[in-house]
């Protein structure tokens, strides 16, 4: 939804940096994670050394943005769904900036694989990579189009993510178990899988945080709410 | 406090909240209710400053009125202790209840009305000729007390209760116009507050202080309420979040939005609020 104009042409400009940085943040995030399963999939340690390089500038941007927002907070004081965006802006920011890291990981850990014969079983890191990223797509989009019923949407998805982890962790701890020359790369593609179930994890915030600009509703813990 | 006419009922909002004429209250727990107005509608001469607006004002908490200039907000204020009846040509329909007794039956003394509702206003105002402890009693003199140690006792206990005892115990005899604008305006609470009044009304009562005496005015407000039911009417929307329980959003003299401040300024149910209180018109 875009808002009316803002008696102050400032403000609104304010929102719109912080929104615009937002969203780069994202793409950056995007293209690390992209980057560093690529490095691992195709061998290829300069992809790696990108998706690790990535990293500076998100957290730069991290930092840009939660400057921006403070900013925003002290000047203009914004209220309803202004100060849902703002809080929500700089809530996805830290989010991201995590995705990141779990990015740089993925990249180091495929480093590591990459000075060893390859191994197969990578290929049981795929389905998880493909579903962690179209979660994570999906939320940035519900904050962007501040679309409640997607974000609802990936919150749910998380659980399929969860079950593709432990399905692959099971398989690696097998094959662990029969083949012990090849420990230390059945490890890594474990700590593979574990960053992608993580960045399903942020994109489940972020998803949370989207539906929470849009329409002032906390879909958190609802597990809990229920219980209650 | 005596009463105007009879025994007062008890209301609560949770009553009126079932015909859907109040606003759920944020605690589980009924508020009671000091006014309950019904249909409100006001005219001066042929100009409708009110339309038909009803709410419910909880007890011994903070209900705020905002909205652009013109929207009728210190309007309904005044009318909720018959103030706008001394601007000549003013008409009324509808029902202004304090604790279940219309204000505005044949029966009833507007003298009395304004004694149990206090009202400040947007500039202080107090009385140029009186000493500070003399604007303090001035109500209670008017009403016959002549007592002096009970006026000596009220005396004190309103400027405490006001937070200007400390600043003026020692100058009680200076004329009340040597005080700053913030302490003069805390004066006139305490002026309000020597009548123990049920309820305070407050028309922009910081915008001509500066910000430190409108933080102590604020704070004030907050230690008030669990005394009395204060409605204030603020341009400054952020004091309204500051300080209020409730806020009521008027346009045009229609009540567009009333609820608890906490959502109204993070979620609220009407676009106009949202417009207005996010800057986007007014």
């Amino acid at each position: 939804m875009i808002a009316p104009k803002h008696i102050l042409g400032t403000f609104d400009e304010a929102l719109a940096t912080l929104r615009s940085n937002v969203l780069m943040m994202a793409g950056l995030t995007e293209r690390s994670l992209e980057r560093a399963m690529k490095g691992l999939a195709a061998r290829d340690d300069d992809l790696c050394a990108n998706a690790i390089a990535d990293d500076e500038e998100i957290d730069l941007l991290e930092k840009q943005i939660d400057k921006d927002g403070v900013d925003i907070l002290l000047r203009f004081q914004p209220v309803a769904s202004d100060l849902r965006r703002v809080v929500s802006a700089m809530k996805l920011s830290s989010n991201l900036e995590r995705m990141a890291d779990q990015a740089t990981t993925i990249a180091r850990r495929a480093r590591k694989l990459n000075r060893h014969p390859a191994l197969a079983e990578a290929e049981l890191i795929r389905p998880m990579y493909d579903h962690a990223m179209a979660m994570f797509k999906d939320s940035v989009d519900a904050f962007a189009r501040e679309d409640v019923d997607l974000g609802r949407a990936v919150v749910v998805r998380d659980q399929e993510l969860d079950d593709l982890n432990r399905m692959a962790s099971d398989k690696l701890v097998e094959r662990m178990a029969r083949d012990p020359d090849q420990l230390r790369g059945y490890l890594n593609l474990i700590f593979v899988g574990r960053c992608l179930e993580r960045v399903g994890d942020h994109a489940t915030n972020i998803a949370e945080d989207a539906v929470y600009a849009a329409n002032a509703e906390d879909i958190r813990h609802q597990s809990l709410a229920a219980a209650t | 406090m005596e009463n105007l006419v009879m025994e007062t009922p008890e209301r609560t909002v949770m009553e009126r909240m079932e015909k859907g004429t109040a606003p759920p209250p944020e605690a589980e727990t009924p508020a009671a209710c000091t006014f309950e107005v019904k249909n409100l509608s006001i005219w001066y001469g042929e100009k409708r400053a009110i339309d038909n607006v009803t709410l419910d004002v909880a007890s011994n908490a903070v209900t705020a009125i905002i909205g652009p200039s013109g929207c009728g907000k210190s309007t309904f204020l005044r009318a909720l202790n018959r103030m706008h009846e001394l601007t000549p040509r003013t008409r009324m329909e509808g029902t202004v209840l304090l604790h279940g007794e219309d204000l505005y039956s044949n029966t009833i003394d507007p003298a009395i009305v304004r004694r149990r509702v206090g009202m400040i206003f947007q500039k202080s105002n107090p009385f140029p000729t009186m000493t500070i402890g003399e604007n303090v009693v001035i109500g209670l003199r008017l009403n016959g007390v002549r007592n002096q140690r009970f006026l000596n006792e009220r005396l004190e206990k309103s400027l405490r209760m006001a937070a200007l005892w400390d600043e003026v115990k020692d100058d009680l005899h200076k004329p009340g116009t040597s005080l700053s604008g913030g302490q003069q305006q805390r004066l006139c609470i305490a002026r309000a507050l020597a009548v123990e009044p049920e309820v305070v009304l407050m028309d922009e009562p910081c915008s001509a202080l500066d910000p430190i005496a409108t933080a102590k005015i604020e704070e004030l407000i907050y230690e008030l309420k669990s005394k009395y039911t204060i409605v204030t009417v603020t341009h400054n929307m952020q004091q309204a979040g500051r300080i209020s329980d409730y806020t009521a959003f008027m346009y045009l003299g229609r009540l567009i939005e009333f609820g608890p401040t906490t959502k109204l300024f993070t979620n609220p149910t009407e676009k106009q609020t949202e417009d207005y209180i996010t800057g986007r018109f007014g």
